[in-house]
């Protein structure tokens, strides 16, 4: 169990370019632990490119990124260690079964016991009797359990959720906001990009709103 | 460094689990592999002598097609699920990613050459005396063809036009290698010492060290945004 190693994210005036697209123009965000911010806009407003930056898979063309007092270029790597992403692929091995995926990512992150962490996990998600099987015969449901897990591996400061009830049927998107509800009451930032209305409306505590690549609602 | 290698042997880890469960890459390689070498030998064996000319060149293009395949597809597992983003989202260093998946993928491959070097030496009538030597140049070439494939193979999961990307890249780029590996085998089959061919070894060598910094210090700006 890794502590929150940050209480705060914040951009600063974010630019993402694409070749000659402007993805994002100059974004002002910040997030805060202990709350779920909901992050919205139509196709092409910037969300996704947002949670890429904030999950480091890309870099900004300008501006500033800091995870606390860690800036997201220089200190990348101890960063990753404590981001949590789900989204809609699992990101997990088909052929392997849900335990042993989980117990890889937990491996990964350098959790001391992965073995005993992926029991925990699988234990407060209910993953028993199907958890042995390879991921490849999980029905949606199963594999959201199963990359809620891997997402919470770490115990991350920062949960990046992106459309994550895409599929899922009442009871799973139950779960997941159960489990969206718990992880900020552990404390931990939670940045959630979703076109469901009724997932936002019951977890979420703040909007941001993006247009054309900016803030038009904060 | 120590982190490094962590990572590196989690990830080779994960492809040797998923690949002894599934063998899907070795046996699908092996059996095209072992395809190339039979066909071969019943279009172009007509005597011992052309044989040793011959048996050289079915070698390394049976080596590299299997070579391509197997990075192909140990790359298209990480396509799966989005598997690779999970990889890159953990703190490992983006180069154990790199260092793991090689490691695979010359396993993989080299499963494939325990079975192809045999059957060469046996439907070509080959002499069993150059089969050791030859061993150590298919080793050698293995290591940097798979080398490149795996740096490049990187870029396969993030185009569409994957195969295509993967062949006009690293074929040019092991071309070098490949003719030094061929021309070195065909020598050793028609009787030349080791010590007459260490030139290519060398160049083998020189070749798969250039592949291996490579990647080190390329992969993480080839998978960057």
């Amino acid at each position: 169990m890794s502590a929150l190693a940050f209480d705060r994210v914040h951009g600063e005036r974010l630019v993402k370019l694409y070749g000659r697209t402007r993805a994002l123009a100059g974004v002002d965000v910040a997030f805060a632990a202990g709350e779920v911010t909901v992050v919205e806009g139509p196709n092409g407003s910037g969300k996704s490119t947002l949670l890429h930056l904030l999950a480091l898979t890309a870099k900004p063309t300008d501006g500033v990124l800091r995870f606390g007092k860690l800036d997201a270029t220089k200190d990348a790597r101890a960063i990753r260690r404590h981001l949590g992403v789900l989204a809609h692929a699992s990101m997990l091995y088909p052929d392997l079964s849900g335990r042993e995926n989980v117990r890889l990512y937990a491996a990964l992150f350098g959790v001391s016991d992965p073995k005993a962490r992926a029991d925990a996990l699988f234990d407060r998600f209910g993953i028993g009797p199907f958890g042995d099987r390879p991921v490849r015969t999980y029905s949606r449901g199963q594999l959201q359990r199963v990359a809620l897990a891997r997402a919470l591996v770490a115990d991350p400061t920062l949960l990046l959720l992106d459309e994550p009830s895409t599929g899922l049927d009442v009871a799973g998107v139950e779960r997941l906001v159960e489990v969206v509800k718990a992880e900020r009451d552990r404390g931990a930032i939670v940045v959630l990009v979703t076109h469901d209305g009724e997932l936002s409306g019951k977890v979420g505590d703040r909007r941001v709103a993006l247009r054309n690549g900016k803030v038009v609602e904060a | 460094m120590k982190e490094l290698w962590r990572g590196a042997r989690l990830v080779a880890a994960k492809d040797l689990r998923i690949e002894a469960r599934t063998k899907e890459i070795t046996v699908t390689t092996a059996f095209f592999a072992v395809l190339v070498v039979v066909l071969s030998s019943l279009a172009f064996y007509l005597d011992r002598n052309t044989a040793k000319s011959i048996a050289p060149g079915v070698l390394w293009v049976a080596v590299v097609f299997a070579g391509i395949t197997s990075v192909t597809r140990s790359w298209g597992r990480e396509r799966e699920e989005d598997a690779l983003r999970g990889l890159l989202l953990s703190p490992i260093p983006r180069a154990s990613i790199y260092f793991g998946k090689l490691f695979g993928n010359l396993v993989f491959l080299l499963a494939v050459e325990v079975v192809l070097v045999p059957l060469v030496a046996l439907l070509f009538h080959l002499e069993l005396e150059p089969l050791l030597p030859t061993s150590v140049l298919l080793l050698l070439g293995s290591f940097g063809f798979v080398s490149a494939g795996t740096l490049f193979g990187a870029l396969s999961v993030q185009t569409r036009a994957r195969d295509l990307v993967l062949s006009i890249v690293v074929f040019p780029l092991v071309t070098p290698a490949l003719l030094g590996g061929v021309v070195a085998t065909r020598e050793l089959f028609a009787g030349a010492p080791l010590s007459e061919v260490l030139g290519w070894v060398q160049i083998l060598a020189a070749f798969d060290l250039v592949f291996l910094g490579a990647g080190y210090l390329l992969f993480d700006a080839l998978l960057s945004d």
